[in-house]
Parts: C-alpha cells; sequence; structure tokens
C-alpha cells in the first residue's frame, strides 16, 4: 500500500479517537463552565436576593440608559417579585453602571454601584456611599444624599435612578415597552 | 540508571529549565505569584506523564513503530495536544481563577518544548515505566524551578506567599520594619527576566563547580 496513505490513515485514526475522548470530557465540563459563567454573571444580583428561589428572566432593551432588566417571578405563582435594573450614565468622567433592585411593592431594596472610574478618592466614594434611597417608595428622589465634593458623580448616580423610576411609573415593575 | 536516579535527574542534573532551558516562556510570564506556579506545574505534570506513557507505549509494539515512525512528529502533537485541551477544559470548570490568571499559556503547553522534547528523546525508546518516572521527575523539577522564581518574584514584588486560594502567608511586615515598598518591578516582566538571569547564573555556577570536582576526583584517583 502507498506509504503516504498509510501515514495519512494513521493521523486520521488518531485524530478521530482523541476527538472521542474531548467530546466525553467535555460532554462532563460543559455544564459546569456554563453554570459557572451564569454565577459570575448573576453575583451581582445575588447580593439583592437569593436566585436558586426565583424564576429569572432577562429582558435586554436596546435604547436608553437601561440596559437589562432581570425580572424574578415567584416559581410557583409566576407573579413578578422583583426586578434588577442595570442602567449606566455618564458622570465625571466616566459612565457609572449600577445595579437598582426595585421590589414589588415599588420601593428601591437595594443599589450597588458596579463599574465606575471616576476620580479617585472622591468620585470613587460612589461605591461605598450610603445614598439613602433603601426602602424608599417610587418614585420619591426627597431623601437622595449627594457625595459631597462630587456633584457630578452623584448626579450620574440619581439620573440613574431617575432613569429606573420613570421605567418603572410607566411600565410596572420589571416591565418594559418591549 | 536506576530508577531512582531516573527520577532525580529532572531535578538538578537535568533541570528542564534550568539547565536544558527549555519552557522558558510560561516560566516567566506565569510566575508572578506561587499559586500560579503550582498550577502550571500541576497542569505540565499531568500532561508531561500521560503523553510520556502515551507515546512510550505507542512505540513499544514493533508493528505500530513502523506504521508511526514517518508522521511521529504530528502524532506526539496530536496526543499532547489532546491532554492539554483536557487540562484546560478541567481547569476552566473547576479552577476558575486560575484557569483566568494562567490565560493562554494553558493552551501553549501544546507547543511547551519539555513535553514534546521528552516524547522524544525519552519514552520514544524506553519502557512505560521508565517514561513515566522520567516524566514525573521532569515535571516536578519543573514545577520546583517555577516555584523557585515565583517565590523570589512574590516575595520582593508584593511581599507575600500564595500557595494556594487563600492560604497566604504575608510578609509585610519585613517591609514595615525596614520602612521601604515592595519592589513593584518583581511582578513586571523587567523581573521576571532579572530572576530567571540570576537563578539560571547561580544554578550554572554550581553544577560548574560540581562537575570541576568530580574531574578532579577522578583525575587523582
Amino acid at each position: 500500500m502507498n506509504k503516504g496513505l498509510v501515514s495519512g490513515l494513521v493521523l486520521l485514526t488518531l485524530g478521530l479517537i482523541s476527538g472521542l475522548l474531548l467530546a466525553v470530557v467535555n460532554s462532563f465540563t460543559a455544564p459546569v463552565i456554563s453554570e459557572n459563567e451564569k454565577l459570575i454573571k448573576y453575583a451581582a444580583i445575588e447580593e439583592f436576593y437569593t436566585l436558586a428561589d426565583y424564576d429569572l428572566t432577562e429582558i435586554t432593551l436596546t435604547s436608553g440608559p437601561v440596559d437589562t432588566i432581570f425580572v424574578l417571578k415567584d416559581k410557583t405563582t409566576g407573579n413578578v417579585e422583583a426586578a434588577v435594573y442595570s442602567v449606566k450614565e455618564y458622570g465625571y468622567q466616566s459612565y457609572v453602571k449600577m445595579l437598582i433592585a426595585i421590589d414589588k411593592s415599588n420601593t428601591v431594596a437595594g443599589y450597588k454601584v458596579v463599574e465606575q472610574g471616576e476620580t479617585a478618592g472622591l468620585g470613587t466614594q460612589s461605591v461605598t456611599h450610603d445614598f439613602q434611597m433603601n426602602g424608599v417608595t417610587v418614585p420619591s428622589l426627597d431623601s437622595f444624599d449627594s457625595i459631597s465634593g462630587s456633584t457630578i458623580t452623584s448626579n450620574a448616580v440619581k439620573a440613574c435612578f431617575s432613569d429606573v423610576f420613570s421605567l418603572v411609573t410607566q411600565y410596572g415593575v420589571g416591565g418594559s415597552a418591549q | 540508571m536506576n530508577q531512582r536516579e531516573n527520577f532525580l535527574k529532572g531535578f538538578v542534573k537535568e533541570n528542564p529549565l534550568f539547565i536544558s532551558v527549555l519552557g522558558t516562556c510560561p516560566a516567566l510570564a506565569t510566575t508572578t505569584s506561587v499559586e500560579n506556579a503550582i498550577g502550571m506545574g500541576v497542569a505540565v505534570f499531568f500532561v508531561l506523564v500521560l503523553s510520556n506513557m502515551l507515546v512510550s507505549l505507542l512505540m513499544s509494539s514493533k508493528a505500530l513503530r513502523e506504521l508511526v515512525k514517518p508522521v511521529r512528529i504530528p502524532v506526539y502533537i496530536v496526543i499532547i495536544a489532546t491532554l492539554v485541551t483536557i487540562v484546560e477544559m478541567v481547569m476552566h470548570a473547576y479552577t476558575y481563577s486560575l484557569y483566568q490568571s494562567l490565560g493562554v499559556f494553558i493552551p501553549l503547553i501544546v507547543v511547551n518544548c519539555i513535553i514534546l522534547g521528552r516524547a522524544e528523546a525519552f519514552a520514544s525508546d524506553h519502557k512505560v515505566i521508565d517514561s513515566a518516572v522520567d516524566g514525573m521527575g521532569m515535571a516536578l523539577g519543573y514545577t520546583a524551578a517555577l516555584v523557585a522564581m515565583a517565590l523570589v518574584r512574590e516575595v520582593l514584588g508584593k511581599g507575600t506567599i500564595t500557595f494556594w486560594g487563600d492560604a497566604q502567608l504575608n510578609l509585610n511586615f519585613i517591609y514595615d520594619f525596614l520602612h521601604v515598598q515592595p519592589l513593584d518591578m518583581f511582578t513586571k516582566p523587567v523581573g521576571a527576566f532579572l530572576t530567571f538571569g540570576f537563578l539560571l547564573a547561580g544554578m550554572v555556577a554550581i553544577t560548574t563547580k560540581k562537575q570541576n570536582k568530580e574531574a578532579k576526583g577522578v583525575k587523582q584517583a
């Protein structure tokens, strides 16, 4: 038999065996990997709610400052229990990205600045600062407490809240135009 | 050569990193912390031992040897690549943070000269057991070299020793006592080259001295 053909067949067999082996390993690891990736994505939401207790639907908005709404529904009744809004507004020198959780009773259940590149020491306080918004009923922004010395960053945070509030007043908790 | 010598030669006499100077690319890039060095070492250990065993198994039967010989390098690469991909998938699934910090250097184990070199130079004409022992010795020697580099770099650069996850030894009190900052340079590529250079020089100095001593002993006898 042709020598080149034999070599080709040897490599082909080896390739098939390797491919089969990899497929087997992949079938074990792929679910774990996708589970991990989901966990990282939802780690921030876990700060407000235990995701395992709810049914999660993701609504992606194409326009406006709110880009994603994570709607948490009761597992048995299917009623909307809460919604977490991912929203961003431009601050002093960067986008301030926040997660704002609204309960079904129209109150703010929690908020967190997840991404920002503001001035170190001033604007960066936004990550830890208590804006006095927990438990506030939509759409009141009266209790909002700005950070002294970083008005523009605080305004971005405030704008994030008002964006979410306008969505909630217009479409209800977890609702959107889509 | 007995089994013990076969195993121990990977540590000093034929250390892949400091004597053969193979696999230097991941050695420079992944030794920023002891944890990364250990992770890299574990991955190399798995791949090297199994590839050595498989290659020697393949080459031990005469009929297969004749078939494989003309295309042996591609065959080795396919075997190694399969093993590396398995390691990569397992690491991605179970040790995510390590997977992220090692990054592109996991798939690059495929082209790590240590593994291909051992397959061609040792495993292809030795018994399965010998090849496995050789692989273990080489991989542990490589890991030891990586950990040595990482120790120097992490202590000088960050003042910590991270063994695994949260198991961390903080030595920053030494820097506080001396009123100096850790040398950030050592966590950067500059520090990698400097550390590698000095350790390599030290290793060469030691082995040369040893060789001279042995040569003298022979003369006197």
